[in-house]
């Protein structure tokens, strides 16, 4: 057993001795796999992955930010070849400045009878496009390719913008076998540095000396008139600087699945992003970026794009004064200026916490998030309350874990009444209501952003529960016809999602939806009551008849007692679970059902009554039911109270869902009397 | 059809400034009939093309749209596409509220510039402008002016009134004119309905329709684009990225094509040519070569979309998608039509719509059509060879949902001709489901099952081969979602690409499968194939069913019971057949412990009046309880 681990590690060592990561030393051996060494279902994985970002000083432009990329490809099989086409996006400032990529080089590996064959990728086949009025793109796609290729590239972007350095990405959807990173940051800049996701990546970090060199141009002249000789010297000289160098060496990492129920997969992947806290350069004073939250909060709230919006009034003050004139109620208030901002300028769908303009957005009625919701914060302090926007990072964006400014994308509003309740509010969407934000909104926390510019938290998972319940009133006959009325109750979430699809939908259209949704049920009387009254629950009824509700076996009957409306699949299907569960909100989700069972019929059985719970009090299950004549009652509760819930309960959370799929499928059994 | 031609001798001059009728502009002003079904209201809409000269077009459009809601903001439709050859000369919006006030105005440089290429794309030098506009309240108009130029007189844009399902129309119009010398000719297809209006004069022809109400989308019927009004327009003379010429006819247009776009492209390397005369040497038999071959182009080449000047119309040169190992659909046709040929055998560039809806190229319309490009080998005795030659993974001959069933489009050196390709029969497109089943004393099943799907359903299920196990987990538990708690034991997937026939080994198990009730169970017999499909409800169904494809599924699964129990009663036997299909279900009782359940399930293609629809409908639900039927066991 020794002897053999000796003849493994070995192996092992000598394999790793035989990678040669220099561009262009592509191995036979690395051809010659078939199968990825460290992930067998992987498509293609990275064997070589290299960045290095440096900052370069060029005379007469200043510094420039650089940054190198050298890939090294494996394909293991047709589906691995998404992975050979590059896309390079290239930012273009307002003024002209931009991004430019160059020394694009790339070469596919093929082993054909043994040797080794190298295509080379072709300038012409290399294209540049304007994709919008503030990105270009350079796309390319590897020639040449067969399963078991190698392709591998290098190229150089150069950029002007300093503060934007590329977050380091250190783990994709196939695996990486080597990865090196390395960003080196000259004494004049300091960067803060931002980790995430699940793997445990520390850059070594070492000081290096670094230097600039400046090559002057003298002109003297001497002598006089027609004699006179003028002379151009030329001289250098250098100045020496310290510079930070930050390396990172990973290997094998894994390759990063989507999995249902998460917010953004990109929580999870692991990254480090530098963000600029301040630049010192020689003579002159330091200028700070970020550092801390209350730096970021500082920073944010002296832009103009933000601060200064906020401070602006006079475009609202003549309709705000008049809309509250006759009320003094902070509460009402709220509700009335709220209201206001919604009815008067709409979300044109962009993100951002900055405003563009929010008198323009005011007189145009149209606006970003950022317009609207920092004209919202105030009109409210117009009114006199005490309202405060607050930094949000959507769903999708991920989460903030490092003060920066680019960690947010998206602001919301605070407000807090005198009698100390906080309320939160989003006019971007029609339908939202106090403390009932839009979806996208529902992710960890927000960072208020105070008058004085400090700052605090505020969690914007909801804490109170979204309801819907259901009530039914049915009659099955002997053809196994259910008949009979329905009535639900939905709040907060429930019904902010009922009305962001049904308010503005064609009525007969969304009627028709919801019938197919039941496989064809068949629905009159059909109404919705307060679909405008935001404040109110959306209280939903029908009165329907739907068939082939129960089995008819010999003289026995046989149903499920939530019939159509039962669960019928659980959403959880992977074995294994890596990342955390997001529900986004808690919610409580109830059906009571009286069913009245057909003449000439009698109760033989009914299923018995069960609770089940999940641990941590995160969720439970109750049924219970209850017959007596020709009469069944039943009452079935399910409750998630977390709106994220950690994967170590999700064998647990798997059972629940089955348990009480199962559950309400067990059966109520009727007989011929 | 009604039409109404007008002879005018008087030419019309057309000027054009905003449309004069204020009432156009408010929101209040439009008949009840168009509001029905519709989220956009096009209020009026004129087309004016002027051929200059075949190798000039200029086209002013103008549109005014009213939006009641959301789902119709896509209709306001402010896209213009423009290339090298084709320039935007004016561009404008204006925006009016519910009353017909104007509230915004949207110039030339206000709109969105961006690349045209989509997901599929790795370059494309089209471009498009389009209006971004956050409406503040519905309903609001949109009027809509766009001038253009184009060198490329190929592609005259068809009249299109409508172009979605919930749009209605009030009033659109169409007119084209051109120089002496050239000849236009234009195809009416679908107006059977409608008024339209015809008025032809000796240099220009215009048409005008008034009053199309909305139509919304429904279950099994004729996809859009093949019932919606469409009038086709081409010149007998036209250019393309500066290559003029004449047709006529779709032999004449496909004489045009072989040799202005394909004909000079096969310029096979050397290397490669003596490399398929030696995998093809000793090779008699052409479709044993042409197999060769197509693996060849399989196992060398992919599909990646390029479209650059000509290089939009024509194929790639063979030597460069030899060099690259890649290209577009007629790249890489192209590229197989020329290996083939120096295999000694004969193929053919065939132009067609793809889509899993069978939209037809125009038999008697000779004019640039089509969006994809196939291979066809021709045969003297049955059924032509067609290839699909942009996928990796496709057996030899087998094009599946994409080109199926269809008029496509042939071009040979002599010229074109229509011809219709590979339609999948009911029989042809079989599914058969082998299984066995145990059921415990406790309710809990194992089961294992061999599918094999043939015809249109290895269409539906040859992509599994390359998922992971993981993904491969979960698509079993979603075909089987209707058994909770299901865990898979073994997948093991075979795809016979020689015989084109997918083979799927699986065995699974689930705990609580048949339910028990006291002293009995419930056994659910259709383990392994369960339709829960039924086709959606409509109040009363407008548009005509259609079947696109048939199917046939047989199924034959052996259920042993628990030994414990005894059957109690089970249900009858079934048997329907319609002129949709046919239904059949046997429970046949092997010994007092295995019952045998068999079913065969069949679907016909075919068009059928809207008042079959709820026939249909009906045989599908019934399919639905039938596959619902369980068995009653009680203990012994």
């Amino acid at each position: 057993m020794r002897i053999l681990t000796m003849v493994l590690s070995l192996c092992f060592v000598a394999s790793a001795f035989s990678q040669n990561y220099k561009f262009g030393k592509v191995s036979k051996e690395e051809l010659e796999e078939t199968v990825c060494s460290i992930d067998s279902t992987a498509n293609a994985a990275y064997l070589y992955k290299y960045r290095k970002s440096y900052f370069e000083y060029i005379q007469g432009e200043g510094f420039v930010l650089k940054t190198e990329i050298q890939e090294r490809i494996k394909l293991y099989n047709q589906e691995g070849f998404d992975y050979a086409t590059e896309q390079i996006r290239l930012y273009k400032g307002h003024g002209g400045s931009e991004e430019k990529v160059s020394q694009i080089k790339a070469y596919t590996y093929n082993l054909e009878n043994g040797k080794i064959i190298e295509s080379k990728l072709n300038k012409s086949d290399i294209f540049k496009s304007k994709a919008s009025k503030y990105t270009n793109e350079v796309k390319f796609t590897m020639p040449n390719l067969k399963p078991s290729s190698v392709i591998e590239y290098k190229y150089e972007i150069s950029s002007p913008f300093l503060s934007n350095v590329d977050e380091f990405i250190f783990q994709h959807n196939i695996p990486v076998k080597k990865l090196e990173a390395r960003f080196d940051v000259p004494e004049y800049f300091n960067f803060k540095v931002n980790i995430k996701g699940f793997l445990s990546v520390v850059p070594k970090v070492e000081n290096e000396r670094g230097s600039i060199t400046f090559n002057n141009k003298t002109r003297t002249s001497s002598g006089q008139g027609l004699s006179a000789v003028t002379r151009t010297n030329y001289s250098t000289s250098k100045v020496d600087f310290n510079k930070q160098v930050n390396t990172y060496s990973l290997e094998n990492v894994p390759a990063l699945r989507d999995e249902p129920y998460v917010n953004s997969i990109n929580n999870y992947r692991s990254s480090v992003k530098y963000e600029l806290s301040y630049t010192k350069f020689p003579n002159a004073t330091i200028e700070t970026y970020s550092t801390t939250w209350e730096d970021v909060v500082k920073r944010v709230y002296k832009s103009s794009s933000f601060g200064e919006e906020l401070k602006k009034t006079a475009y609202f003050q003549k309709d705000i004064d008049a809309l509250i004139s006759s009320v003094s109620d902070p509460a009402e208030r709220v509700v009335l200026i709220f209201d206001f901002v919604k009815s008067q300028v709409k979300w044109n769908g962009y993100y951002g916490f900055y405003a563009d303009d929010v008198r323009k957005a005011y007189k145009d009625h149209v606006g970003n998030s950022g317009d609207i919701n920092l004209m919202l914060t105030a009109m409210l302090r117009h009114a006199g309350l005490n309202a405060n926007p607050v930094l949000v990072s959507t769903r999708t964006h991920g989460i903030p874990l490092f003060p920066t400014r680019e960690g947010f994308n998206y602001v919301v509003t605070w407000v807090k009444l005198p009698d100390g309740s906080v309320t939160l509010l989003d006019a971007t969407n029609k339908y939202s209501v106090p403390n009932v934000l839009p979806f996208r909104v529902l992710n960890w926390q927000g960072r208020i952003v105070a008058k004085n510019g400090g700052s605090g938290l505020i969690d914007l998972y909801p804490k109170t529960k979204s309801k819907n319940a259901m009530n039914m009133m049915v009659k099955i006959d002997e053809e196994g016809t259910l008949e009979g009325s329905f009535r639900s109750v939905r709040t907060n979430h429930r019904a902010l999602s009922f009305r962001n699809s049904y308010n503005g939908a064609d009525k007969d259209a969304y009627l028709e939806k919801l019938e197919n949704r039941y496989n064809g049920i068949e629905i009159s009387d059909y109404e919705v009551k307060n679909d405008k009254e935001l404040l109110k629950p959306i209280i939903e009824s029908y009165k329907f008849v739907k068939e082939s509700q129960a089995d008819i076996i010999g003289d026995k009957m046989y149903f499920s007692p939530l019939f159509y409306l039962k669960t019928s699949e659980n959403p959880f299907k992977l074995e294994k679970r890596e990342f955390p569960i997001d529900f986004g909100y808690p919610s409580i989700t109830s059906h009571r059902v009286t069913i009245n069972i057909p003449d000439g019929y009698k109760i033989e059985s009914i299923p018995e009554a069960a609770a089940i719970r999940l641990p941590d009090n995160l969720g439970s299950f109750q049924f219970k039911i209850l017959s007596r004549g020709n009469t069944i009652q039943v009452s079935v509760t399910s409750q998630i109270n977390e709106s994220i819930i950690s994967p170590i309960h999700y064998e647990a959370l798997k059972e629940y869902f089955n348990t009480f799929i199962r559950k309400e499928a067990e059966q109520i059994v009727l007989t011929k009397a | 059809m009604k039409v109404k031609y007008f002879i005018v001798s008087a030419l019309l001059l057309l000027v054009f400034s905003a449309f004069p009728q204020d009432n156009l502009y408010t929101s209040y002003s439009i008949p009840d009939d168009l509001l029905e079904n519709a989220n956009a209201v096009v209020r009026k809409s004129s087309i004016d093309i002027t051929l200059k000269s075949a190798s000039e077009m200029h086209v002013i459009e103008k549109r005014v749209v009213t939006v009641f809601n959301k789902q119709g903001d896509d209709n306001v439709d402010a896209i213009v596409y423009y290339d090298n050859n084709e320039r935007i000369i004016e561009l404008q919006a204006l925006v009016f509220d519910a009353f017909g006030k104007q509230i915004k105005k949207i110039k030339k440089k206000d709109f969105k510039d961006v690349s045209a290429v989509d997901g599929g794309t790795l370059y494309s030098d089209s471009r498009v402008k389009y209006l971004e506009y956050t409406p503040i309240s519905y309903p609001y108009t949109v009027e809509f002016i766009s001038e253009t130029t184009n060198r490329n007189t190929a592609f005259i844009q068809p009249f299109y009134p409508v172009n979605d399902y919930h749009l209605s129309v009030e009033s659109s119009s169409y007119n084209i004119s051109y120089p002496q010398g050239i000849a236009v000719r234009t195809k009416e297809k679908n107006f059977e309905n409608l008024d339209l209006e015809k008025e032809e004069l000796n240099s220009s022809i215009s048409f005008k329709v008034k009053n199309v109400e909305a139509i919304k989308p429904e279950d099994y019927s004729p996809s859009f684009s093949v019932m919606a009004p469409r009038i086709l327009v081409a010149s007998n003379q036209f250019s393309l990225e500066g290559v003029k010429t004449k047709v006529e006819s779709w032999n004449d247009f496909g004489k045009w094509m072989y040799h202005d776009l394909i004909k000079n492209t096969h310029d096979l390397p050397a290397g490669t040519r003596s490399a398929i005369q030696s995998l093809v040497e000793g090779e008699t038999d052409d479709i044993e070569k042409a197999k060769k071959v197509y693996q060849f182009v399989q196992d060398k080449v992919r599909y990646i979309s390029v479209q650059v000047g000509i290089g939009g119309w024509k194929p790639f040169n063979v030597s460069k998608v030899d060099r690259l190992g890649y290209g577009d659909c007629k790249a890489l046709t192209n590229y197989t039509m020329a290996l083939l040929k120096a295999a000694g055998v004969e193929s053919y560039y065939t132009v067609v719509y793809a889509r899993g809806s069978q939209r037809s190229i125009e038999k008697d319309f000779a004019a640039m059509q089509g969006n994809h490009v196939i291979l066809n080998i021709p045969q003297e005795n049955g059924e032509d060879i067609w290839l699909e030659c942009t996928s990796q993974k496709l057996p030899f001959g087998f094009i599946g949902d994409f080109t199926d069933d269809r008029d496509a489009l042939v071009i040979t050196p002599q010229g074109g001709r229509i011809e219709h390709t590979k339609k999948y029969e009911v029989e042809e497109s079989l599914q058969t489901i082998k299984g066995t089943c145990n059921i415990s004393n406790e309710g809990a099943i194992e089961a294992k099952v061999t599918v094999v799907s043939k015809g249109i359903q290895y269409d539906d299920k040859y992509w599994l081969e390359s998922e992971t196990d993981r993904d491969l987990d979960t698509h079993y538990k979603k075909r089987w979602r209707y058994i909770n708690g299901l865990s898979i034991d073994a997948m093991v997937i075979n795809n016979d690409r020689d015989n084109i026939e997918f083979i799927e080994d699986v065995s699974f198990k689930a705990s609580n499968y048949s339910k028990i009730i006291g002293d009995r169970m419930l056994l659910p017999l259709n383990v392994l194939n369960r339709n829960r499909h039924v086709p959606d409800r409509y109040r009363s169904r407008k548009l005509p069913l259609q079947i696109k494809r048939g199917f046939k599924d047989v199924d034959t699964v052996e259920i042993k019971l628990p030994t414990d129990y005894k059957i109690e009663s089970q249900p009858k036997n079934v048997s329907i057949e319609n002129k949709y299909g046919s239904y059949k279900m046997e429970l046949e009782i092997k010994d007092e412990s295995t019952i045998i359940y068999n079913r065969e399930f069949i679907v016909r293609d075919g068009d059928f009046p809207k008042e079959d629809y709820d026939g249909f409908r009906d045989f599908y639900k019934e399919v639905s309880k039938q596959d619902n039927a369980k068995i009653a066991l009680i203990k012994k």
